[in-house]
């Protein structure tokens, strides 16, 4: 790790900690962003606790939380409100009680929206999973290999192009295109979310791999006989990987958001599969009979998405290498100068700009 | 510079050729047919179907149908399988609609976020910076359908003023003024709904440009000395800070017509978006294909004078 | 620089905002607002997409072209066929007898007119002449397989003998039978025309005799229409309509470049001849009842529309499409692509002018905001969804309808394979689900049940038979006795096999996805076991539905007004991509479908629908569930004015239809229009 950039090691030399430490550190500075952290917890528990307790084949399921349980009798029924005394003993909810209220099947909405925790997330992750390897691929490639030709074309250029024509579509159009035409399978959708949300990653790994390539130690690795593959996933990847992280997490909240405006349009995942997406959507119709429908899970997703975005940005502002010193110098320097009115500098530290 | 564009225009060609060929690929091997071809009207028959499906040249082989695609539309006789209308006469018109929706979103997203991106940057974790930080996540972290509701439930029921639709029915016969001033009130919410999206991304950019901008030498030197702050940040670190934004200007028009699918859908608006939604549930794959082709062109017409202005306005940059 | 950068966004928002100020509110377009009084507001989900009633299929183009296009005929009050355009109309019947091998033409025709003479009155009533044809010719079209094994037609002439003509006054679909027991010995036995042209070498033998006969059997029935058209009706540009606009309308349904829809129902005419301006008679292949109500088909105008077909290759592109005009009631004033289609009154329509002054159809995709719109006023009219029925029935501002939507949902089962065939586990398994219930909880009471393939209120449809009732513990019993016995996981199994099927449905249907879930959890309880999937519509009917690739599955049937369901249970479609997709095949079922889509007889043709749907009641083929119920919810200050010019709240018509009088309809107590037309 020795050779690793100028910028990581006058750092690490500075403060004796490693970088993920003071990030760490940083972070915990972010009031949001830990807010956001606390949120993703708890759907991290309600996700995993939803999938043992809601999913027919687990062997911990819970008789009371079965999302499909269908109670006529009991439809529309308002939150925290009692089961009636006409379901039987074998469908009443959880605890007696429906935390959530009931959908127009008398469905558990509270069951409905632990089973759709674990989906919902799945989508996001497996598609942001997608787009990340296509994303990086693609990016090495045409950052490490730029002078190499295919055709009379560099690599660089034919891969960019690319690039740029699935930048052209209108993402959202595209998608609902593909869906729309295939059969509406939670797959087909990860899929097709992944797929069109590669390209801003693609862009930035390519720029990074480029202003490494020939760096000494990129160099280096290649003077002691290491093949490309090697070097791009050993030296130049991890050097991405703080930018990658961030688009991750934002890229996770933009899944869920595309799934229920898929959903809203018809075109999201189909029953059985519940996403709070669907639910949303379904429930949009019984927005003045009954608003529980709309506003539980809509909040829900608010909540959620809200809380990928705050920690993504939470996460940029503290692995950024260019925005590190700002953080202390800049902002401090002009307020200072402000208080006084002029000349007076507080220099914190003299490096500078990192990271060209 | 003479030979940057003409290679610059080939390249483009080039992709654009790729882009339409993707987009018709996937339209025409995915399962489903037009919906004219319609298997549960009990009054259809085999021979029906079978006519209609060669009127539409659904069983020529795929790369035909592409070329047959490609002249029609160049020669201009491309008809909806819908409604028979000529295609690009269709779409130009349901664009001429959605073009001031564009507009005044794209005006909204320019002007709000610059301010509020540099009032953030340069108040870096002061009230007003934590505030916007939230508002700006809150407002893209809404599913926009359901955010759109809630205005609309608000202005209908609470305020009773109507902004469904293009304009108020019924006011055909008053002033020139009202009528304009009607149409306007009728884009504010839908292109405010499209535009939050683009504001709360673009002034977080705006923000982490100006924070960077702010902390190079020149800028605290230039304060240091004692220049005038004001002077120093809007003259002369907002200039540089602003060069990256002029490659989104390009990049923003695929992201409006995506979003414009769901706001027209809710506001009943004929715009291009709702004409694509709903060529795709008809599968009518001309239209389809056209509105795609059309939206690609002009990203890509966007990034090229994006292009441009960028060479031209940073003398570091040369085309070549 | 930073003044700009407060000052633009300022600007903007200042602009947008102040905008509100110019705004008409809801309240102000009600009572301010003159024109409002005299329009109707409508909204519907999507866009019409021709405005041409031989182009169009969809609902939102009828509801249009049904207000600016007027047919021959058109549907009454009660769903029966009554005169519009045309003043009158009669149908009777030309037949053509082959003559007996070896017999003297001229002699047998006096034989035949003897025997008639000598026979019941009613039937010697019935017949108006009997005479003896010159040779003709026949052009039949021989489809055969090439050498490339494509399907190619080639036209065949048949040189036809001189045949018997019997003019009869009423359609007779027996008159073979009757004719053979009059005639005895002297009824023909052998009938081949197929030997009377030169066929391709191609077509086999047996298909020559088979396409031969089909065009020319041994009795060939001609049924006729005549009608007489009313005087003075005019389009809506002033032309007067006369009966080359009528043939004019079937040589556009029949040209091929049209693509129109609606080709099949006018496939059985032979010949569509204009004896005088106003007097048209249709002459039909083959006896095919359905056929009168393909004349409800509004009428296109000639002299705008012909140079298109003639000329310019049909007339799919024709301006007209956009800008139609008819003789109906509306007149068509502008179209707005997917915003507004605006219609006005048509002072010379033959009826008078209709009280209805203007008519908007707004194209409001999104539910949600339609019925915020309605609420607020701008709409007149919304169709609420179930769960809402009961919340808009309450409100005092409006007033509601309820209709019968012509249709049914059911559950459909698999007849070709094991457990279906066996018609007890098909009336067990409908038994199990407790349908009275589905109506009550899913539909929110906007639903009737169906006893069988008729739905409720229609004359078709056997009022007094009792649909399937609810009885879990005898469709146990019916279960026991096709075989099946609990194994020891509880389920139901015959010869060591579970009672497991997929109940499938398409997707983007809530009310079909509840069903599904139902009936899955009432089967459970009486011990069978059915997995559940829902597909994309187009993988549902590509997979499973055309190649008949199902156990079980829930879809719906929208039906027209004529009883003719040949294509749904006859035994011949049940191929692939036919509409019988079940492979029910049933004798009598087959007879009563052939007889009823050859029976003019009202009254008969509803002896034998009752019959109909008793038959395939007692098959199950389906579980009949129900039909659903559309309701309307309407601004309460509309009227209708009377003959008399008194006004009376709206009513529907008595089949249902809420539109039916529509052009009597008139709006009180908003603007000012109204009070100063009746002095309030």
């Amino acid at each position: 790790m020795s050779d690793m950039p100028s910028a990581n090691a006058e750092l690490s030399a500075a403060t004796s900690s490693s970088p993920a430490r003071l990030a760490w550190a940083r972070l915990q500075r972010d009031r949001l962003a830990m807010a956001g952290i606390a949120v993703l917890a708890l759907l991290g528990l309600a996700a995993l606790f939803g999938w043992l307790a809601t999913s027919a084949s687990s062997p911990w399921a819970v008789a009371s939380l079965d999302p499909a349980t269908v109670r006529l009798t009991d439809k529309l029924a308002a939150p925290m409100s009692a089961a009636s005394a006409l379901v039987s003993e074998s469908e009443r909810p959880f605890l007696g009680v429906y935390l959530m209220g009931t959908d127009e099947l008398g469905r558990d909405v509270f069951a409905r929206m632990l089973q759709g925790a674990p989906v919902s997330l799945l989508i996001g992750f497996v598609a942001v999973g997608i787009a990340l390897v296509v994303g990086v691929l693609v990016g090495a490639l045409a950052g490490y290999f730029a002078e190499r030709t295919v055709l009379g074309l560099s690599i660089d250029t034919v891969l960019m192009r690319l690039t740029d024509a699935m930048l052209c579509f209108p993402t959202f159009f595209l998608i609902l295109t593909v869906v729309a035409l295939l059969p509406a399978s939670i797959y087909n959708i990860m899929v097709v979310i992944g797929l069109t949300s590669w390209m801003s990653t693609a862009r930035f790994v390519r720029a990074e791999v480029l202003s490494l390539r020939n760096r000494d130690f990129v160099a280096a690795a290649r003077a002691l006989g290491l093949g490309p593959a090697r070097i791009i996933w050993a030296h130049v990847l991890p050097n991405t990987m703080s930018p990658v992280l961030v688009t991750a997490t934002i890229g996770v909240a933009t899944a869920i958001l595309t799934e229920s405006a898929l959903s809203f349009l018809g075109f999201g995942v189909q029953p059985p599969d519940a996403t709070w997406g669907n639910i949303l959507a379904d429930g949009k119709v019984f927005i003045f009979d009954a608003p529980w429908l709309f506003f539980i899970p809509g909040f829900a997703i608010l909540a959620v998405v809200l809380a990928f975005n705050l920690v993504g940005e939470g996460l940029r502002e503290a692995l950024d290498p260019r925005l590190r010193h700002l953080r202390e110098a800049a902002p401090a320097a002009i307020r200072t100068v402000r208080a006084s009115g002029r000349k007076r500098t507080a220099m914190a530290d003299g490096s500078s700009t990192a990271g060209q | 510079m003479i030979n940057w564009l003409v290679r610059n225009s080939f390249q483009r060609l080039v992709l654009l050729v790729i882009v339409s060929i993707m987009a018709h690929a996937v339209v025409h091997l995915a399962p489903g047919e037009p919906s004219e071809v319609d298997p549960t009207n009990p009054r259809m028959k085999a021979e029906d179907v079978a006519r209609i499906r060669a009127a539409f040249h659904l069983d020529d082989p795929i790369h035909l149908q592409y070329v047959r695609w490609l002249r029609d539309l160049a020669s201009g006789d491309l008809k909806s399988f819908k409604d028979g209308q000529p295609v690009v006469e269709k779409i130009g018109q349901r664009f001429w609609n959605s073009l001031p929706l564009f507009l005044v979103a794209t005006l909204l997203i320019w002007t709000l976020s610059f301010p509020t991106g540099i009032h953030a940057a340069l108040r870096r974790g002061s009230v007003f910076d934590r505030s916007a930080t939230l508002t700006a996540y809150a407002l893209i972290s809404i599913p926009g359908f359901c955010l759109a509701y809630l205005f609309i439930m608000f202005m209908v029921n609470v305020v009773g003023a109507p902004v469904i639709g293009m304009r108020t029915f019924g006011t055909e016969q008053a002033s020139t003024m009202l009528q304009f001033m009607d149409r306007l009130w009728h884009l504010t919410l839908p292109a405010l709904m499209l535009a939050l999206g683009g504001i709360a991304v673009l002034s977080r950019y705006v923000r982490a440009q100006m924070l960077e901008v702010v902390g190079q030498d020149y800028v605290r030197t230039a304060i240091a000395k004692g220049l005038d702050r004001d002077r120093v940040i809007y003259g002369h670190a907002l200039r540089n800070a602003l060069l990256p934004f002029i490659t989104m200007f390009g990049l923003m028009l695929p992201g409006l017509v995506g979003g414009s699918v769901i706001f027209e859908q809710i506001f009943a608006w004929p715009g291009i978006g709702r004409l694509g939604y709903e060529a795709i549930l008809a599968r009518d794959f001309p239209v389809i294909l056209t509105i795609n082709f059309i939206a690609a062109v002009v990203t890509l017409a966007g990034t090229f004078i994006s292009d441009l202005l960028y060479a031209w306005a940073d003398p570091r940059i040369r085309l070549q | 620089m930073r003044r700009l950068f407060l000052f633009a966004p300022a600007l903007v928002v200042l602009a947008l905002v102040q905008a509100y100020f110019w705004v008409p509110t809801y309240d102000d377009q009600l009572r301010r607002n003159n024109a409002r009084a005299g329009t109707y507001i409508e909204g519907s989900i999507g866009d019409a997409k021709f405005l041409n009633p031989i182009l169009n299929s969809d609902t939102a183009s009828s509801r249009i072209t049904d207000l600016v296009f007027e047919g021959l005929l058109k549907l009454d009050e009660e769903w029966k066929l009554a005169p519009a355009l045309a003043r009158s109309y009669q149908v009777s019947e030309v037949a053509y007898l082959g003559l007996p091998e070896g017999v003297e033409p001229d002699t047998y025709v006096d034989t035949v007119r003897a025997a008639i003479a000598k026979s019941e009155a009613d039937w010697v009533e019935n017949v108006v002449q009997v005479r003896l044809t010159d040779p003709g010719r026949r052009e039949v079209q021989a489809t055969f397989e090439n050498t490339e094994n494509k399907t190619e037609t080639r036209a065949v002439d048949l040189q036809l003998p001189p045949r018997l003509e019997f003019t009869l006054r009423r359609v007779d679909q027996d008159l073979a039978a009757r004719l053979e027991a009059l005639l005895g010995q002297h009824f023909p036995t052998r009938w081949e025309p197929h030997s009377f042209g030169q066929w391709p070498d191609e077509v086999s033998e047996s298909a020559r005799r088979e396409q031969a006969l089909a065009a020319v059997p041994l009795l060939e029935h001609n049924p006729v229409i005549e009608f007489r058209l009313r005087d003075g009706v005019r389009f809506h540009d002033g032309h007067v309509l006369d009966a080359s606009d009528v043939r004019f309308t079937y040589d556009a349904i029949m040209e091929p470049n049209n693509l129109s829809p609606r080709r099949a129902d006018f496939e059985p005419i032979a010949s569509v001849q204009v004896l005088g301006p106003l007097h048209v008679r249709v002459t039909y292949k083959r006896l095919y009842a359905p056929a009168l109500y393909s004349w409800t088909m509004g009428i296109l105008p000639e002299h705008l529309l012909g140079v298109a077909t003639r000329d310019e290759g049909g007339m799919r592109d024709a301006p007209f499409n956009r800008a139609p005009v008819g003789t109906g009631p509306m007149r068509f004033v502008e179209w707005r692509g997917d915003e507004l289609i605006t219609l006005e009154g048509f002072p010379g329509h033959w009826q008078g002018r209709p009280e209805l002054e203007r008519f908007m159809f707004r194209v409001l995709p999104d539910l949600l905001t339609q019925e915020l719109e309605f609420a607020a006023g701008a709409l007149d009219s919304y169709v609420p969804q179930p769960h809402q029925v009961e919340r808009f029935a309450a409100d005092e501002r409006f007033m509601n309808f309820t209709a019968n939507r012509p249709g049914y949902s059911y559950i459909a089962y698999n007849q070709r394979k094991a457990p279906f065939d066996d018609p007890r586990v098909r009336r067990a398994l409908g038994m199990a689900i407790d349908v009275e219930e589905i109506v009550r909880y899913v539909l929110h009471g906007e639903g009737d049940r169906v006893s069988g393939p008729f739905p409720p209120g229609t004359p078709w449809t056997d009022p007094d038979f009792a649909p399937l009732r609810y009885d879990p513990e005898a469709a146990r019993q019916l279960l026991a006795e096709a075989g099946f016995q609990p194994d020891p996981d509880g389920w139901l199994a015959r010869d060591g096999k579970r009672l497991e099927f997929n109940l499938i449905t398409n997707n983007g249907n809530p009310v079909r996805k509840a069903i599904m879930t139902i009936a899955q959890q009432a089967w459970a309880d009486i011990g069978v076991k059915a997995n559940t999937q829902v597909f994309e519509w187009a993988v549902f009917l590509k997979d499973f539905v055309n190649p008949g690739a199902f156990d079980a599955l829930i879809l719906g049937w929208r039906l027209g007004v004529d009883p003719d369901m040949y294509q749904l249970w006859h035994s011949s479609q049940t191929g692939f991509a036919k509409l019988n997709f079940t492979g029910y095949e049933d004798a009598h079922t087959d007879r009563l479908l052939e007889r009823i889509r050859r029976e003019y007889d009202r009254d008969r043709l509803a002896s034998l629908t009752r019959e109909l749907h008793r038959q395939i009641a007692r098959n199950q083929p389906y579980t009949f569930l129900f039909a659903r119920r559309v309701t309307y919810a309407m601004d309460r200050k509309w009227r209708m004015v009377e003959a008399d010019g008194g006004l009376v709240p709206v009513r529907a018509a008595r089949s249902g239809e809420l539109f039916y009088h529509m052009r009597h309809w008139r709006k009180v107590g908003s603007g000012a229009a109204f009070s100063a037309r009746t002095g309030q």
